[in-house]
């Protein structure tokens, strides 16, 4: 087992920080291979356990999509000494919350309790790593559930499919290019003995984070994990060998429809680097600088003074393999689609050929300094960081220093990086219009 | 006065020392429930009226400003949207501060500063604080308001309501609310393109200087921040802040609950989902004695995912991804709803096991154990909020606009512990009216009508923006050969052909009846002879004939339990005129029209209009099979139209001739099914069987 690491509060040093907000941890493994991560914070009698998997929808079999998003239902269906329907029960009836989320990169799973529930959220994650009852009650129940998360939150939603259809245009061979909800064809040609068989490869301790933080006692906490945790047995390593894409050099073009829109949308998609690498920290700076507030570029332009657009904006879709960088605008009025994508190009331009001003560029220090500070404000919020930053950033103490990243960027890195990566030759420009399909 | 008062609460939460070995077959129990204090912010008030809340919390080097401004609602007819616009055009510079210097400089900071019609809120790092505040009282107080401006905020809510003209979710809350308080109430009142347009820049202005003003206003701080040295910049900067405009209004009442329950349903062909909503106006406030138990028995029903609500129709049946209930305690008025989104094929079933589910709330005792749960998640609620520094704000803000008692969050434990399994009933009765809803449906009608119409609750219709229309009609293309002529035929074909229909003189139907929600299951005997006479005795066992209905060919009645009702003038022409067997031997074919092609039960059908005189009714055939499947017809009684609906099924074959063996009649409510259990063809009837 490791021994504790300590990190040591930075106070005074940076001239704007008056006040600390230092997130301290501890972390260490236990001898099954499950990372520990614990975070005391006594100020309110508030704990929070969560547990987050390094399995997503881009390690699924491409005949089974789906998968990973599936077992975040499937595992809250009971498990050796958790019955059928009680984990939610169990949950609320000791005062606490809970909720899992699912990526392309990683599951997550976490409980919010009053503090003297600790040991509780510790037994239930155990349980749901050590053997969670896998049948086929479950399975048909979780499948139908799914498939109406789908109808609400994809087909019957506003703009709902745009990120499937950049993300189908953008990959070719990694598996990004399909949806973290799957194929629900996929999801009804599956076994239950290939559901089990996901569960023993990926839900091992080996490939897990757990993290303990809020208002605890970090001597008890360990011993409690050690009882709860220690005896799962460790899984088989994990390989993870992704194919690779080629650079996108040509420009490309696709059009979408959405039955649930009045007004179109245009976008353009550029691949970007993973979240881990440098330039990605530099892109969400252009994000801001491009379309976070009134001031920003192109809102006010294209938005307040053109009156062009009813919206525009930059998302910055960054995962754990490579990003997407997305600039999207809606049209008012009878601006063309096409007008929108001039206008953007011109402000990208001018970030490719000039400096960004001194003014600008303390701006930007400001906006990701009280982000910084915001990020850390609650303790679920923490937890969710820890889990983050160990398991796909591959370095915990991210969660204070991050920050030294963005003050570290130049201006010049700044127009570097949108040479780099923000050309027309590099994207994808996806028209996303009213289907206007009637059908009555 | 830096004071901190604390006020200790007791938790009631089980608390049992933690115990030494581990034993995974049970959930290990809780350790001491852990000590929570309630602070109270500091509060001042101006000679302006405006009220200041500052809660001290240096964790983080960062502060909040939230103003709101507790004016009662206001309607604002045919302008609204007036408070989307005032609100948007403000925050956007003072008269001393261009729009473009005073967008800038809040980026600047890093900070945030939105403005509302009722107030705003302000958020950065605290060592902007002062500069922060300044910009957003400034914004307040002296707001740069421009017709441009005004121009461009109203393109863009036009716009904006454009854009979620086909989103189920947007149309369904709009309408509910319209549907719900009415119109003219201002929780009610619905912003459209139209309403927008009527709004002048002048209006905006006024409405700034009449209602954006600080009498009832609140100013709450939480934050890196001094007591002492906040107060004096929100003197310094607030208290110029003066009432410009005097107006008085009342807020009109919301509109009364509906007599009868009622399915209210909007149609939207691009829905995958069906939104419902069943819901009810609710007289409920924080400060009344009924409220902790509301807010149990709604936990319970569909306050969290192990509720009623949720384990039913999501865990049990898998028909959606999640259900909940909700109850208002607005001062004005508020609702209880209940809300899911299921796919459209089991639209039917979720209205129908969401009512049982309420029911079950209002007719059966709660178990112990969920009351107990629903208890344990409040307090576990109560808990986790403290984490906060909201919470503590909000609290006393709460306090204030709801003019609750001051020991309202010191006892709310207490009293949510308090309520009992007959207080859980007792309010779901109250307030849960299963007998007085809407139920808001916004789907897609052509795949989920027919199947909502079998729930035998009555059916309105409403367009998007919650105006009564005519149940909409869902036609497919019709073959162009085919003609209301061919559909007749094919139907006499199907059930045996012209010959053998010929032959039929007199059908003896003996069946047995299920009236919905009746205990008792009576028989029938239908006695039909050709060309019009018609008899119908109905018996239940052990009270012989309860009902008997006649008709000769020249007079009839209606006898029941010993009463005997002679026909009307009206009622024998309508009987002469109503051929008994098999009416489609002969029908006038110029009264028939061919309407459309209609989805019904998975297949499609013809809808036939039928117009005599003035009355029109409806027969659908179906397109494969030829047979009749359903009537519709309307008529007047007592100034109301009442709909009722025949649908047959189930036909087997009696000497060569096609009968239906189950036929259920709907009738508003009423729904009763008959299912044959005999025909007989030209036997046992004579005429004396009419008289």
């Amino acid at each position: 087992m490791k021994k504790c690491l300590f990190i040591l509060a930075v106070m005074g040093l940076v001239g704007f920080s008056s006040n600390a907000q230092q997130v301290e941890f501890e972390q260490f493994d236990l001898d099954n291979g499950m990372h520990v991560i614990l975070h005391q914070d006594n100020t309110a009698p508030v704990v929070t356990v969560s547990v987050m998997y390094h399995v997503g929808a881009k390690d699924e079999n491409p005949e089974r999509t789906g998968f990973a998003h599936f077992f975040e239902h499937l595992l809250f269906e009971g498990t050796k000494n958790i019955g059928r329907g009680e984990w939610f029960t169990i949950v609320s009836s000791n005062g606490g919350t809970n909720n899992a989320n699912t990526t392309d990169d990683r599951t997550y799973y976490y409980e919010v309790f009053p503090s003297n529930n600790v040991e509780l959220g510790l037994w239930m994650e155990s349980e749901r790593l050590m053997h969670p009852i896998i049948n086929q009650i479950g399975v048909d129940t979780q499948n139908e559930v799914v498939k109406e998360e789908k109808r609400l939150r994809v087909d019957n939603s506003p703009y709902g499919k745009f990120l499937e259809n950049i993300k189908l245009n953008m990959f070719e061979k990694h598996p990004y290019k399909g949806t973290t909800i799957g194929k629900m064809e996929h999801l009804d040609a599956a076994t239950l003995e290939e559901f089990q068989a996901f569960y023993e490869k990926y839900y091992v301790p080996n490939n897990a984070v757990l993290v303990v933080a809020g208002d605890i006692n970090k001597s008890e906490v360990k011993k409690m994990v050690k009882d709860y945790f220690g005896p799962i047995p460790r899984g088989a390593d994990i390989v993870r060998s992704f194919p690779k894409e080629d650079p996108i050099t040509e420009p490309m073009t696709a059009t979408a429809y959405d039955s649930n829109i009045q007004i179109p949308a245009i976008m353009a998609a550029y691949r970007t680097p993973s979240f881990k690498d440098r330039d990605a920290y530099v892109l969400a700076m252009i994000s801001s600088y491009l379309s976070g507030g009134k001031s920003s570029k192109l809102y006010k332009k294209i938005v307040d003074e053109k009156k062009m657009a009813l919206q525009v904006g930059a998302l910055d879709f960054s995962q754990e393999d490579y990003g997407t960088y997305i600039l999207y605008g809606l049209p008012l009025g009878d601006t063309k689609l096409e007008d929108l994508v001039t206008e953007i190009d011109e402000e990208i331009v001018k970030l490719q050929t000039e400096l960004i001003s001194e003014r600008d560029y303390e701006k930007l220090q400001n906006v990701f300094e009280n982000q910084f500070v915001n990020s850390n404000s609650s303790v679920t919020g923490i937890a969710n960081s820890l889990a983050r930053y160990y398991m796909l950033y591959g370095d915990v103490n991210l969660i204070n220093n991050e920050i030294d990243i963005y003050r570290s960027i130049t201006r010049a890195e700044i127009q570097e990086v949108a040479n780099k990566y923000l050309n027309p030759n590099q994207r994808l420009l996806l028209e996303y219009l009213p289907e206007d399909k009637q059908e009555n | 006065m830096k004071s901190k008062i604390s006020i200790l609460i007791v938790i009631f939460l089980m608390s049992i020392g933690v115990s030494a070995q581990i034993d995974r077959s049970q959930p290990p129990k809780p350790g001491p429930a852990p000590k929570i204090a309630l602070e109270k912010p500091s509060e001042f008030k101006l000679k302006n009226g405006l009220t200041v809340m500052v809660v001290e919390n240096h964790k983080l080097p960062r502060v909040s400003y939230s103003l709101t401004i507790d004016n009662d609602p206001l309607a604002n007819g045919d302008k609204a949207g007036v408070e989307s616009l005032i609100g948007a055009m403000m925050g956007n510079g003072t008269t001393s501060i261009s729009k473009d210097s005073f967008n800038d400089e809040v980026d600047f900071l890093g900070a945030n500063i939105n403005f509302s019609a009722n107030g705003a809120y302000a958020s950065g790092l605290s060592k902007y604080a002062e500069r922060i505040l300044e910009l957003m009282s400034d914004a307040a107080i002296n707001p740069l308001l421009t017709e441009e401006e005004f121009d461009k905020e109203k393109a863009k809510l036009i716009d904006g309501l454009k854009s979620s003209e086909k989103s189920v979710d947007a149309i369904a809350g709009r309408v509910g609310s319209a549907l719900s308080y009415g119109k003219n109430h201002p929780y009610g009142e619905l912003t459209t393109e139209e309403t927008v347009n009527n709004v002048t820049f002048g209006d905006a202005v006024s409405y700034y200087e009449s209602y954006f003003n600080p009498t009832k206003a609140y100013l709450v701080i939480i934050g890196d921040v001094e007591y002492k040295t906040i107060k004096k910049q929100i003197e310094k900067y607030f208290s110029k802040w003066e009432k410009l405009v005097n107006v008085e209004y009342t807020v009109p009442q919301a509109a009364p609950n509906v007599q009868y329950t009622q399915i209210n349903f909007i149609d939207m062909p691009n829905a995958v989902q069906s939104d419902i909503s069943l819901t009810n106006n609710v007289d409920l406030q924080m400060k009344d004695p009924d409220y902790h138990a509301v807010l149990i028995a709604n936990k319970i029903l569909g306050g969290g995912f192990n509720s009623y609500l949720n384990m039913n129709l999501r865990e049990e049946h898998g028909y959606t991804y999640g259900a909940r209930s909700g109850v208002g305690t607005d001062e004005f008025a508020s609702r209880f709803s209940t809300s899911v989104q299921v796919r459209n094929m089991v639209t039917d079933s979720a209205v129908v096991n969401t009512i049982q589910e309420i029911k079950r709330i209002k007719e059966e005792p709660v178990e112990q154990d969920a009351l107990k749960n629903a208890k344990a998640k409040y307090v576990g609620d109560f808990v986790l909020a403290l984490e906060s520094p909201q919470t503590i704000a909000r609290y006393a803000l709460n306090i204030k606009l709801n003019e609750l008692p001051s020991d309202f969050y010191t006892t709310y434990l207490q009293k949510i512990n308090a309520v009992t399994v007959e207080d859980v009933m007792r309010v779901s009765k109250k307030y849960f009216k299963t007998e007085n809803a809407r139920i808001v449906i916004v789907g897609k009608g052509s795949e989920v009508l027919t199947n909502l119409e079998k729930t035998g609750i009555p059916i309105q219709y409403f367009d998007k923006f919650a105006n009564p229309v005519d149940k909409p009609v869902f036609s497919k293309e019709i073959p162009a050969d085919m003609t209301a002529q061919k559909v007749v035929d094919n139907y006499i074909e199907a059930i045996g052909g012209m010959a053998d229909l010929e032959k039929v003189k007199s059908v003896v139907n003996t069946a047995n009846v299920t009236i919905q929600g009746a205990p008792y299951k009576p028989t029938a005997v239908i006695k039909m002879m050709s060309p019009n006479k018609m008899s119908m005795e109905m018996s239940i066992e052990g009270m012989g004939t309860v009902m008997k209905q006649k008709f000769d060919g020249t007079t009839g009645y209606q006898e029941q339990q010993g009463n005997r009702m002679p026909m009307t003038e009206d009622q024998i022409a309508e009987n002469k005129a109503e051929m008994v067997l098999f009416p489609e031997l002969s029908m006038d074919m110029s009264n028939l029209s061919l309407e459309s092609i209609v989805p019904m039960e998975g297949t499609d059908a013809y809808k036939i209009k039928v117009t005599n005189g003035d009355k029109v009714s409806f027969r659908f055939y179906d397109v494969n099979s030829g047979l009749l499947v359903r009537e519709e017809a309307t008529t007047e009684a007592q100034g109301q139209s009442i709909s009722t609906i025949q649908e047959y099924s189930d036909y087997t074959e009696v000497d060569g001739v096609m009968m239906p063996a189950v036929q259920k009649i709907t009738t508003g409510p009423q729904v009763i099914t008959m299912t044959s259990t005999e025909f007989k063809i030209n036997e046992d009837v004579t005429d004396a069987d009419f008289k």
